[in-house]
């Protein structure tokens, strides 16, 4: 049984190795491409056993919880496993034509594959120490595909995401040592029950110090600067995973511990989030519309929709819950695949500053379509996944009569409008300025292949979720139910048997 | 001494946080480990202390002869160590690096991805 | 806007495809209307989402099936129409996708019987709506007015949107004949005002009411038989369809009455003027659409058997004869290359079904006898001198617009056709059947329904008012002649004001030219959304400054805010700090590890500063050694070593230390004794309280007997948490990697 959680964690490990050996063939790419595919099958292997049984857990080296090291995944840590599989094949794929043989020699593929690998123990593990060392794989890894290229401003960005990044870990490597004297254990499931008898104030302080390290990772307001200070800088194959998986590691996190550790002090803790989450919408949205170039956009409105994120985390009713688990989903998909299209843009129209480039509408009619989508997704139209994800969270403001930050979010919604309509007035509609017709026939074929061929995969699943968002919808009620009521996860940690 | 230790940490981390500040990249680097070694005592001192009994078991025994030091701390410690010792390398090869393409150690003066006309 | 003569092949299959969808459509909904006129409603529903209870529900009911069969029959209409005059268009297969989808969205939002489906329906036709306003995209003025439309009403369907939410809470379902079937209960609910106003929002700016009406004349961007079938004939009648909708549980309350009166007559009349104001005939008609919504809305407000009666028929009329004048509109210009009522004359001739069809709509728009519009108006002043509360002033303001809007049909239907004064303005392109069929059967259809109102009567009149009111009883007689009361009188008032209107409407036209000296909302607009912008970046230049030093200042004086307050206001345990069993030689060690850090803190001197921080390191290491962690110890002390060589190899090929001035910073001083103060308050805190050892002690236990190790800290880092040890293993190859990535490139970038 162990193996379908131990999987995820490996097989990135061992294309990365593979990978590395390979860097100076394009064998190394294409073992990238079949680890991602396995990944995938291996993901929804897990996705499935777990939606059979509930909570599945395995002990590593066969020490029981709280002792040794547990995996464990419920609804919400499969689900997320599972989109980073199909990111990671996505980007994969894209990255045929993306990445460049200087990139490749130095490793790229190894340090992607790393950071997959770094993301899934990080959505997978059941330990808080564990979940430390697997931010720090991510992060390292993230901080070498941050600056391959090495180009100015990647340096000049990646300066800014390394020292802001590190505060942030060194403080979560605080918190656990404090969590520890506290209580003495590192399991979260065995946390759960332990922090009953820690004392509340004290217990606050630790989670608000819990709060600002997750919240850097997340890009919460006002700790997200080093987000839109990099993210438009290095490759796009990297920018859009980083831009679908990294904040979301955070923010996962944030629901992790503050679903089943910090929910001691709901009406302190969860108040606090709830002013951040207004606070990250409002300003991410607004930094959003002071941008000109579509990268810098979207950085923006990744902060801006994580706001929505956690909100849901913390209204903390079920339904709200659902919206946040439901939010994580479509955004990951959305967000990495408005990037990949930026480099699609990029690629045939020369630029993503939007006063430089333009008429995609007219002879990139494909590509406008494959905009159109997770554009108007993120900007919360129906029938799109968006639309349901901003519903929820709407309503369940709505619910518990949370009049101003329902409001906040409805008028967040109509500014991203108001930037996804930029991007699409003046990279579509408006006439190139060079007078150019920038077309994907100019592509070769192979490498039209791998740009598009995600992009469109990626936005045919946001228009199934928007179409039929029933058993999704279905799906995050239960995996809210779990986090709610986190008692499976915690029996099945402290009870799994040690094979 | 747990007490004197938590004072001790304390100061490292304010050090630590205000050469951080200073926006020299090398004094950064300086802040950073500080810090570092602040977040390896705060684990280990949270742990507590145990003088002159190191986590060992005596050949014959099956477990420490009497009451040892804490050794999960100790553990997590080592691995704290270790991984913040990879980062900080990089963090320094950067800050090189920085200077070699962007011809200053001055973190405000670094405006490429971030030019001063964008935020007018 | 066409760019090539027009054929009635157009764009072959690709044009009449669409067209046969659109009139199998239509005759699908013919099938109903024995249903319908029964007084009964058809309805399907399957399970959409059931975790929020939405189903994908609808239903045919006398009012639905009104507006459905005025969509798809218009639609077929406009859809034949728009292969012929796109002739030649490249982008006709994207013009007749959105063309297509927004007919079957306007379906979807007047079928549904779900508030969600109803609301993903309504976006989805703001969707189109934005595509097709934006069709002629490289024109910088399509682009806005696409816009404007879209962000206006976008921001309506938000508030709908609340509004839609909360009606379903307060309801308990999001059915819509569910929600009606409790009647007025629901403005008993604590939330009713609130829902009221939210759908109000969405209503009002989709239906173009003052002070929202601004983006209707500019959607007129878009190609003509988009402006016919969205602007005038169906979309824009989308809020006016909502409140319809929602009119037997929500109407009869003051705000619903006041609301929904005033706003529609200002709404009517401002428009009417504006109309006569307009020289560009397409515009001219944009404002008689207002005026039309704006009298629409106003019947609405009101409850009375005329009202509803008289909304029902002039719902209808309305779009017949409209969409027929656009579509004239639109053969004028196909035909002589442009729209100015002042350069358009002795067509009649030349057009002759063209001008048929303006002179039949024209006088059904006019309100003359024996049309349908006739019929429309009587009713209507029947419907406002049965209002509760100003009957008189609001008759004499319906006879206003109705007089200016008489002008206007005569400037828009005759004038170009007829009028001897005019010059004869030379046809380039002839119009095919194709656009002719459209204009004619629309207006021949106001003229038949005129002559047999009993054809409407049974058929869609009666039901849509029991679908208005609940009470199909309330249904008024439709009749040409209807006795001499005070309508009639009203009617005749209103063909003489016409008359004079527009006899000197040329002098009126420039007297309304003071109307350009209202606050002009549309420009308004342009200041809105530059300052949107404007706000935007002086309100991001002050947070993401670009100079890292905010940000850490930003991040760690959060940190050390966050703790603070939360110490403040959580409190904490009582703290017991024992210096009972401190030994000189701490004290000693103590001072050796805060001698480094302040030396490296305060020190100018590359040297001085390696040196301190090496201090540190060994201090650190000593600790370890005190407190029986020699494995830490050791390696403590070999990062160290490494930690520092590297920071002297690097520091070598940097600038000195000393050309940069280390001034005392107060501000950074407070924060960072802030973090490091927070951090020593908790850890004291924790200190105090007593340790659960349980996971060391079953280390202990286990360690020997079952991991076959006798160095606990080593069997925990490789067997019980081998886990950590692989990723720290990870970390540091990849951290090799990377920063060899980062050495081998040069100055460029390159490798």
């Amino acid at each position: 049984m162990s193996w379908v959680l131990v999987l995820p964690l490996t097989i990135p490990f061992v294309t990365a190795i593979f990978a590395f050996l390979f860097r100076e063939q394009s064998a190394g790419r294409w073992i990238s491409v079949a680890g991602s595919a396995a990944l995938v099958a291996a993901s929804l292997v897990l996705l499935v056993q777990t939606i059979d049984a509930g909570v599945l857990a395995a002990q590593m080296g066969s020490w029981a919880a709280p002792f040794g090291v547990t995996l464990v995944a419920d609804l919400l840590s499969a689900a997320m496993a599972v989109i980073t599989a199909i990111i990671a094949l996505a980007v994969s794929v894209y990255a045929l034509a993306d990445i460049d043989a200087d990139a490749e020699r130095a490793g790229y593929h190894a340090l992607f594959n790393v950071l997959i690998a770094g993301v899934m123990g990080a959505f997978l593990t059941g330990d808080l120490f564990n979940l430390y060392v697997w931010f720090e794989v991510m992060l390292i890894a993230s901080f070498g595909l941050l600056i391959l290229g090495g180009k100015p401003e990647q340096i000049d960005g990646g300066v800014k995401y390394v020292a802001l990044n590190l505060i942030s870990t060194i403080l979560f490597l605080t918190g656990i040592g404090l969590l520890y004297g506290m209580t003495g254990t590192l399991n979260m499931a065995d946390l759960a029950g332990a922090v009953e008898s820690a004392d509340p104030g004290l217990l606050s302080v630790v989670a608000v110090a819990f709060m600002v390290a997750f919240g850097v990772k997340a890009a919460l307001f006002p700790l997200f600067f080093w987000l839109p200070a990099s993210y438009h800088t290095p490759h796009f194959a990297v920018s859009a995973v980083f831009a679908g998986l990294l904040t979301k590691v955070g923010v996962y996190a944030l629901i992790r511990m503050f679903t089943l550790v910090f929910d001691h002090d709901i009406g302190f803790t969860h108040e606090i989030l709830l002013w951040i989450a207004g606070l990250t919408m409002a300003i991410g949205v607004l930094g959003a519309a002071a941008q000109n170039d579509i990268r810098k956009i979207l950085s923006f409105h990744i902060v801006s929709q994580i706001g929505y994120m956690v909100l849901g985390l913390a209204l903390m009713t079920p339904l709200a819950l659902v919206g946040a688990v439901f939010y994580l989903i479509h955004h990951i998909i959305v967000k990495a695949n408005l990037f990949l299209i930026a480099g699609v843009a990029d690629r045939i129209a020369g630029d993503t500053d939007l006063s430089r480039i333009g008429g995609l509408y007219k002879s990139a009619p494909f590509l406008a379509v494959l905009f159109f989508i997770p554009a108007f997704s993120l900007a919360g139209f129906p029938p799109l996944s968006g639309f349901w994800a901003k519903f929820i969270v709407v309503k369940a403001a709505l619910d518990v009569q949370g009049w101003v930050i329902a409001a906040v979010a409805l008028v967040v919604g109509l500014l991203t409008i108001y930037s996804m309509t930029k991007i699409w007035a003046e990279a579509f509609w408006t006439p190139h300025p060079d007078g150019v017709d920038p077309s994907l026939a100019t592509l070769a074929p192979a490498t039209r292949n791998a740009l598009v061929l995600p992009v469109a995969g990626l936005a045919l699943m946001t228009v199934v979720i928007g179409l039929v968002p029933g058993g999704f919808m279905s799906f995050a009620e239960t995996a809210a139910n779990q986090l709610l009521v986190p008692d499976a996860y915690i029996s099945t940690v402290l009870e799994a048997r040690v094979e | 001494m747990e007490a004197l230790l938590a004072i001790t940490i304390g100061i490292l981390v304010a050090a630590a946080v205000y050469l951080m500040l200073s926006g020299h990249m090398m004094r950064f680097i300086f802040g950073l480990v500080l810090i570092s070694n602040a977040a390896n005592l705060t684990i280990f001192t949270a742990g507590r202390l145990t003088p002159g009994a190191p986590p060992l078991i005596p050949l014959g025994f099956d477990g420490p002869a009497g009451d040892v030091a804490n050794a999960l701390p100790q553990a997590l410690v080592l691995t704290a160590i270790v991984i913040g010792f990879g980062l900080f390398a990089f963090a320094v090869t950067l800050v090189w690096r920085a200077w070699v393409a962007l011809g200053t150690i001055e973190a405000d003066d670094m405006r490429i991805a971030e030019p001063k006309e964008d935020s007018q | 806007m066409a760019a090539a003569a027009p054929t009635s092949r157009g764009h072959g299959l690709l044009g009449y495809g669409p067209t046969a969808l659109a009139l199998a459509l239509f005759i699908w909904f013919l099938g109903f209307l024995p249903v319908v006129s029964a007084g009964q409603a058809a309805s399907w529903a399957v399970p959409w989402i059931p975790v929020l209870g939405i189903d994908l529900a609808f239903r045919i009911d006398g009012l639905s099936l009104t507006f459905a069969l005025l969509i798809s029959g218009i639609g077929t209409l406009v859809l034949l129409y728009a292969n012929s005059y796109l002739t030649g268009d490249p982008q006709f297969d994207r013009f007749v996708l959105f063309l297509t989808s927004f007919m079957l969205a306007m379906l979807g939002l007047v079928l549904a019987d779900d508030l969600i489906v109803l609301f993903v329906f309504w976006e989805l036709t703001t969707i189109t709506s934005y595509l097709l306003i934006g069709y002629g995209h490289d024109s910088e003025k399509s682009r806005r007015n696409a816009l404007q439309a879209l962000f206006l009403t976008g921001a309506g369907a938000l508030a709908f949107l609340a509004g839609a939410i909360l009606l379903g809470e307060a309801a308990g379902t999001y059915r819509i004949s569910e929600v009606l079937a409790q009647g007025k209960a629901i403005q008993d609910h604590p939330h009713f005002t609130a829902i009221l106003i939210l759908v109000f929002l969405g209503a009002l700016t989709k239906s173009a009411q003052v002070p929202f009406h601004f983006w209707l004349p500019n959607a007129m961007a878009a190609p003509t038989p988009v402006s016919a079938f969205l602007h005038s004939a169906t979309m824009v009648k989308a809020g006016v369809y909502l409140l319809a909708r929602l009119h037997p549980a929500m109407s009869g309350g003051d705000l619903w009455l006041y609301t929904l009166t005033i706003l529609g007559v200002v709404t009517a009349v401002f428009a009417s003027l504006l109309a006569l104001r307009q020289t560009d005939l397409k515009q001219a008609l944009a404002y008689t659409t207002l005026m039309a919504l704006g009298t629409l809305v106003m019947l609405l407000g009101q409850d009375s058997g005329y009202a509803m009666t008289a909304f029902a028929t002039f719902l209808i009329v309305h779009s017949l004869y409209k969409a027929a004048l656009f579509l004239v509109v639109g053969n004028l210009d196909a035909a002589t290359g442009t729209r100015e009522t002042d350069a358009l004359g002795g067509l009649g001739r030349v057009l002759p079904m063209t001008a048929l069809a303006a002179a039949l709509a024209g006088m059904s728009m006019a309100g003359l006898p024996p049309f349908l519009g006739f019929i429309g108006k009587e009713l209507t002043y029947a419907g406002m001198l049965q209002v509760a509360s100003f009957p008189v002033i609001l008759s004499i303001m319906a006879l206003l617009a109705n007089g200016l809007i008489l002008a206007v049909a005569s400037v828009v239907a005759i004038r170009p056709f007829w009028s001897a004064r005019q010059p004869k303005t030379p046809v380039k392109n002839a119009i095919p059947w194709t656009m002719a069929a459209g204009p004619v059967v629309l207006a021949v259809l106001g003229t038949i329904f005129g002559i047999m109102p009993g054809l409407l009567q049974n058929t869609l009149v009666a039901p849509t008012v029991l679908s208005l009111t609940g009470d199909i009883a309330e249904t008024k007689q439709l009749k040409l002649w209807a006795g001499v009361n005070l309508p009639l009188f009203l009617s005749l008032a209103t063909f003489v004001l016409g008359g004079l209107f527009y006899a000197w409407h040329a002098t009126l036209r420039a007297r309304l030219a003071m109307l350009d000296r209202l606050p002009n909302l549309d420009e308004a607009w342009d200041r809105f959304m530059a300052s949107i912008k404007t706000f935007a970046i002086a309100l991001t230049s002050r947070i993401q400054t670009g100079r890292m030093t905010d940000y850490m200042a930003v991040t760690f004086s959060t940190i050390a805010i966050g703790l603070i307050a939360t110490v403040l206001l959580r409190g904490l345990p009582p703290l017991s700090p024992s210096f009972a069993d401190v030994t000189p030689i701490h004290l000693a060690l103590i001072g050796l590890l805060l001698s480094g850090t302040f030396m490296a803190t305060i020190t100018r001197k590359r040297i001085a500063a390696i040196a301190a921080l090496g201090v540190v390191g060994i201090g650190v290491a000593l600790v370890f050694i005190f407190f029986s962690a020699p494995d830490v110890a050791i390696t403590q002390l070999l990062v160290e070593v490494l930690v520092v060589v590297l920071v002297a190899i690097v520091m070598l090929q940097l600038p000195r230390l000393r050309d940069y001035p280390n001034r005392f910073r107060p501000g950074h001083a407070v924060i960072a004794a802030g973090v490091g103060g927070s951090v020593t308050l908790v850890l004291l805190a924790i200190l105090s309280t007593p340790l659960d050892r349980r996971l060391t002690t079953f280390f202990e236990t286990a360690s020997w007997p079952e991991a076959f190790g006798r160095n606990i800290v080593n069997v925990i880092l490789v067997d019980f948490r081998a886990l950590d040890t692989f990723g720290e293993v990870a970390v540091v190859v990849v951290a090799a990697i990377a920063s060899i990535a980062l050495l081998r490139q040069n100055r460029k970038g390159r490798s």
